[in-house]
């Protein structure tokens, strides 16, 4: 560890003896079988720390102290302390977890094993499986309506979105609805589903009655995750092949307002705490990227682990009480 | 090291981007989006390897040959195409497209039964604070495993069958380590991916230890007598130790080629008493005229015949003796 990085870490430490400032960032290196902690204000690595296998996408839990990892090749989930990122548990027999969410009243816990092509809901209290539902064509991204009565899943392989009622644990509908259809979002209206197509090059707009197609918009090619921007009437969507991302706004007409080129099959995304900047995974680049939302302008470019997927951010500032795994970014890493 | 890498990554990006992503979107192949990119990585490590071969090893080879150039030069181009088609990818993509299906579906099935392959960093956990350490015990492991299995080649006779193609090169050089049957390297790729998963071997890791691991086996196949000094030929293999695994039997060494199987570290042979340091030089190749007959082939006859040489290892009805030229492991 060469200086830079030693007050690098030196000063995450003071950070978190003192005020717990939100200040850190994890990343999960989906193909190094770690996650990175970056600090923003230095726009550093941290640290980068040993996680299962394939980590992909993580979840906060619905008491909001912890967020969940899931590891998806070591069946588990790992939960770190959602200020500090401790290690909290690690949670055992959690099939293939691959996409994971909680319903909105904290009930349900669901997980799509994308590669094992089932959805299993279980019980949020205990992680008691409910129910395992097995459906053909790589069920990827999963949103759930404002009742938390019903999951949404897209199924990448066979071009269709299915829906599932949770107490039940029982199809409720299964469309098409486009070219390999990956992130999905409820508007907060409840009336519209967000599907991003990443095999073409928008996203469809979609009924959750009954799954019908009612609108498609052009955002970029190769459509594929969603993150909504303050009060979710504004969406940010990353667009793999085209290399951007489009802001899209929800209200009236459904219509692009932005677009920001970030090269490296942009994919997952999140918004600090002041809404200033949105952080977008750069898979391809091993890198993490910052956008200014007011400027709609990349402002720097973060070295990570390779292949870089879920992206959170801390409410505090990260105490490192294991040992960073690998050498970690030094200093600024403005590209 | 950043900047090396940095360099790597972006031109690894800038290709997926320019020429394989577009395609992929075009045709609707995006379910190969992700695999499309560890393709081009692949790609590029094996422009690197030939340049490595062809640039670095060959003038060593050059300067100080073991076995002068003569008539025999011609066999060699051969050899050349098994590198260039193994390389570049065109055979190991043929490869996993037959073999990711039956490798997704047993990884799939045990994931199903509920056993998640453990990461060795959960037995030991100071693995996890040196990204060197943890590499090399990988890289240790893989060896063992490629150990058993070359021996594996030379024991069964429907797998020497396949086999001895490798070793009917009577001009043994650089471009040697890539001369074998498709079928002998997609059983070869299957059982190492299988155990790579099984121990916990990550993608990253895997594609370094397969990138090192193919260059120390074609230096081990140069033409030249080198080694690495005393202590450095029992920690590494090298040409004059693997060129004794090559050798021509005689009536005085018949089982000289069960004999320095280690692909990687000799230590498996130490261990296990296979491994012979005596710094003779021999001439390579097989004594049994009809692997010998292998020589005079193209990369295409090579391959028709060897099958053939399979199939009539497995069928008994076709099988006319145990003992038929070109099934005989040299172990017998």
């Amino acid at each position: 560890m060469n200086k830079l990085s030693f007050a690098a870490l030196a000063f995450s430490l003071v950070m978190a003896g003192g005020a717990a400032r939100a200040d850190s960032v994890l990343i999960l290196n989906s193909e190094e079988a770690s996650y990175s902690i970056l600090s923003r204000s230095t726009r550093t690595e941290i640290a980068r720390l040993p996680v299962g296998r394939e980590p992909h996408h993580l979840i906060i839990t619905p008491d909001g102290k912890e967020v969940l990892i899931g590891s998806t090749a070591t069946n588990e989930l790992l939960g770190l302390d959602i200020k500090t990122g401790e290690r909290k548990r690690v949670v055992k027999d959690i099939i293939d977890p691959y996409h994971l969410g909680f319903s909105p009243d904290g009930k349900w816990f669901v997980t799509a094993a994308y590669r094992l092509d089932h959805v299993d809901i279980f019980h949020a209290d205990g992680f008691r499986l409910a129910g395992r539902i097995f459906i053909d064509g790589l069920p990827s991204h999963i949103a759930f309506d404002a009742e938390s009565k019903t999951v949404f899943v897209t199924l990448q392989q066979s071009g269709r979105l299915a829906a599932f009622d949770l107490e039940t644990q029982s199809l409720k509908w299964n469309m098409p609805v486009g070219n390999t259809p990956a992130g999905v979002v409820m508007l907060p209206d409840n009336k519209r589903l967000l599907v991003a197509l990443t095999g073409e090059d928008g996203i469809a707009v979609v009924d959750p009655k009954d799954g019908a197609v009612q609108g498609r918009l052009q955002t970029g090619k190769g459509a594929h995750n969603f993150w909504p921007r303050g009060d979710g009437k504004q969406y940010f969507v990353s667009n793999r092949v085209e290399g951007t991302v489009s802001l899209i706004d929800t209200t009236g007409e459904m219509r692009v307002v932005g677009n920001i080129r970030i090269p490296g099959g942009p994919d997952c995304m999140d918004i600090t705490p002041d809404g200033k900047e949105l952080w977008v995974t750069q898979r391809f680049l091993r890198r993490v990227a910052i956008v200014d939302i007011e400027q709609l302008k990349v402002v720097a470019s973060i070295h990570v682990g390779k292949s870089p997927h879920g992206v959170f951010m801390l409410q505090g500032t990260a105490l490192l009480t294991d040992k960073p795994v690998r050498a970690a970014s030094t200093a600024s890493d403005r590209k | 090291m950043r900047e090396l890498t940095d360099f790597w990554v972006d031109i690894q990006a800038w290709l997926f981007e320019t020429i394989v992503s577009p395609v992929l979107f075009h045709f609707g192949l995006m379910a190969w989006y992700e695999p499309g990119y560890s393709a081009v990585e692949f790609l590029m490590l094996g422009v690197v390897q030939i340049a490595i071969i062809a640039l670095g090893m060959r003038f060593f080879e050059r300067r100080w040959p073991l076995e002068k150039s003569g008539p025999d030069d011609r066999l060699i181009r051969v050899d050349q195409v098994y590198t260039v088609l193994n390389k570049l990818g065109i055979v190991p993509l043929a490869i996993f497209i037959v073999t990711y299906p039956l490798v997704q579906h047993i990884e799939l099935l045990v994931r199903t039964w509920g056993f998640a392959p453990p990461r060795l960093e959960r037995i030991l956990p100071w693995l996890g604070d040196n990204a060197l350490a943890s590499f090399l015990v990988y890289f240790f492991l893989y060896d063992f495993a490629a150990y058993w299995l070359h021996r594996a080649q030379h024991g069964f006779a429907w797998w020497w069958s396949l086999h001895s193609l490798h070793h009917s090169q009577r001009r043994m050089t650089v471009w040697t380590d890539d001369r074998n049957h498709v079928v002998d390297d997609l059983l070869i790729n299957v059982a190492l991916v299988l155990f790579s998963q099984v121990v916990g071997v990550q993608p990253g890791e895997y594609v370094m230890i397969l990138m090192i691991g193919r260059l120390v086996e074609s230096w081990s196949h140069a033409n030249v007598d080198m080694s690495f000094g005393r202590l450095g030929e029992r920690l590494l293999v090298g040409p004059r130790f693997h060129r004794l695994h090559h050798a021509l039997s005689t009536p005085e060494e018949r089982h000289i080629q069960d004999h320095n199987f280690a692909p990687v570290f000799p230590i498996w042979d130490i261990l296990f008493g296979t491994a012979i340091y005596d710094g003779k030089h021999r001439p390579t190749g097989v004594d049994d005229a009809v692997v010998d007959a292998d020589n005079g082939r193209g990369w295409l006859a090579q391959q028709v015949t060897v099958l053939g040489r399979l199939v009539r290892a497995l069928v008994p009805g076709i099988r006319r003796s145990s003992m038929q030229p070109g099934l005989r492991p040299p172990a017998e």
